[in-house]
């Protein structure tokens, strides 16, 4: 298990992805975001800060997270993401679907900013 | 004495002597998750809550006794294979022969080691396991080849090869083809996100489905676009297939024009190769099964005489090179433009990867699909 989590405001987390995301420890990922989630945290800063592995189980778990969310109001956003996770996001095309932020403090300042905005969990 | 670190196996004791029983959880419990109960209908309602993966019993118990217990186990299917291990003060043998006689899997008298309890639990559970692993293997090798076809499209002036070499542990690629009544060729290549059984079974359902429909749309429409976006609302909407998501390129080939029609949703782009070196068929869309309002889009190409057309699943790109790192999409098109006046060239090219591979294997499921057309 390489992630760890650091919860920065009562509806945002930031997720440290560590060295890999994969089939290895997916379930763990998913299993604490979930428990995240129904305490009521809707925004998720994914840190891909030297991130050497995204696998298929890996982003799996990623989209798991945002179909979700998306409902509820809540987003899923990429930092500081690696080369190799580059790799993945462009060959899926999802970056359709994940904003990139250079930081995570650049990331969280503008989830914070934008759920100021509209409120989580009413429709937009 | 070493029993493996702490891990996510489960064990059940089953101990009417409190003092006895919490020296068990204690111990038992440094390497495994342990639960208790203090006679045998307790244990049953523990099992009811979730089956451990062996249990660890009494035999003289109030309410039921260890031999009531593994009956009432062993009549439930649910619950039959459960390894059942005796661990009584009953020395005698009667006691033992009616414990071995009702599918016991281990027999141990008090007073005992506890390291030798452990020894034995670690061995009876990697055993199980082993059957687990082996009949899993079994049943991914019989999705594998049911998702794949037995023959390749005949016609002149081209040849079509597929070659598939599914892991064990691999996931869920699929490869298909139809014959359209107008001539052309419909085919399918896409990889089930996940890993293991359950991502070989989604690969399976799903290749059922996106085969009914292109059967039930080519009449009314020979756009791969209109079909993805289909099966991607179908994905997003169905409940069973809830949480699937799937790289998928579905392409029309019209021979006689030499022309392919592609919708591409996020999988690994189609390398399409020629003498003078490869080039990447880059247009794709999202991925399906994420969001209900991507619009694929079709995208046309034609092969040149000499060219190939090659498709394949990310096992390829993603093989680790001598170099450390992965093939990625550059490295994958040499090996295939170095092979493309070979003989047979999805082997060559396999070979060639695996040459100038870290390990003289692949990792994960390869798949290949070569479309060639003659000079």
């Amino acid at each position: 298990m390489s992630f760890s989590i650091q919860k920065t405001s009562p509806s945002t987390i930031v997720v440290h992805i560590g060295k890999a995301l994969d089939f290895r420890n997916a379930a763990d990922f998913k299993a604490s975001c979930q428990e995240h989630t129904r305490a009521g945290v809707r925004h998720f800063v994914l840190d891909f800060t030297g991130t050497g592995i995204l696998d298929s189980t890996g982003l799996g778990v990623i989209f798991s997270l945002y179909r979700q969310l998306t409902p509820i109001g809540g987003q899923v956003v990429f930092a500081s993401v690696s080369r190799p996770v580059q790799v993945v996001v462009q060959l899926t095309r999802t970056y359709k679907v994940f904003r990139q932020f250079p930081t995570v403090e650049s990331a969280f300042e503008n989830l914070e900013r934008t759920s100021a905005e509209r409120p989580t969990g009413t429709e937009s | 004495m070493t029993h493996g670190t702490a891990n996510n196996h489960s064990v059940l004791i089953v101990e009417d002597n409190q003092t006895l029983r919490r020296l068990l959880e204690y111990r038992i419990g440094k390497h495994y998750n342990v639960r208790t109960a203090e006679h045998g209908e307790a244990a049953l309602d523990r099992v009811e809550e979730s089956t451990p993966d062996l249990i660890i019993s009494d035999i003289m118990m109030p309410r039921m006794d260890g031999f009531a217990l593994l009956a009432a186990l062993r009549r439930d299917e649910r619950t039959a294979a459960i390894p059942f291990i005796f661990l009584t003060a009953k020395s005698d043998d009667p006691s033992r022969v009616k414990g071995l006689n009702n599918g016991v899997d281990d027999y141990i008298t008090k007073p005992f080691d506890i390291d030798y309890v452990l020894a034995r639990v670690e061995q009876i559970i990697a055993r199980s396991q082993v059957y687990q692993t082996k009949l899993n293997a079994r049943i991914g090798r019989d999705f594998s080849d049911r998702l794949m076809p037995k023959t390749m499209p005949e016609v002149e002036g081209y040849r079509a090869r597929f070659y598939s070499q599914p892991r064990e542990d691999g996931g869920g690629d699929l490869f298909d083809w139809a014959r359209a009544t107008d001539g052309s060729y419909v085919f399918t290549v896409g990889d089930i996100m996940g890993k293991g059984l359950q991502a070989k079974f989604y690969a399976f359902s799903f290749l059922s489905y996106i085969r009914s429909t292109i059967h039930a749309m080519l009449g009314s429409t020979t756009s791969p676009a209109a079909l993805m976006s289909y099966v991607n609302k179908m994905l997003i909407h169905d409940k069973v297939l809830e949480e699937t998501f799937a790289s998928l390129l579905l392409m029309r080939w019209e021979p006689d024009k030499h022309r392919i029609t592609y919708a591409n949703a996020g999988h690994c782009r189609p390398i399409l190769i020629g003498p003078s070196g490869a080039g990447i068929v880059e247009y794709s869309d999202l991925i399906l099964g994420l969001d209900s309002s991507t619009e694929y889009t079709d995208k046309a190409f034609t092969i040149p005489p000499g060219h190939a057309m090659m498709c394949y699943t990310d096992g390829l790109n993603e093989q680790v090179a001598l170099n450390g790192q992965q093939f990625g999409e550059s490295g994958v098109a040499l090996c295939a433009t170095e092979a493309l006046t070979e003989e047979r060239p999805v082997t060559t090219m396999l070979e060639t990867m695996l040459n100038r591979s870290a390990e003289h294997v692949f990792a994960d499921d390869v798949l290949v699909f070569w479309l060639q057309r003659n000079g």
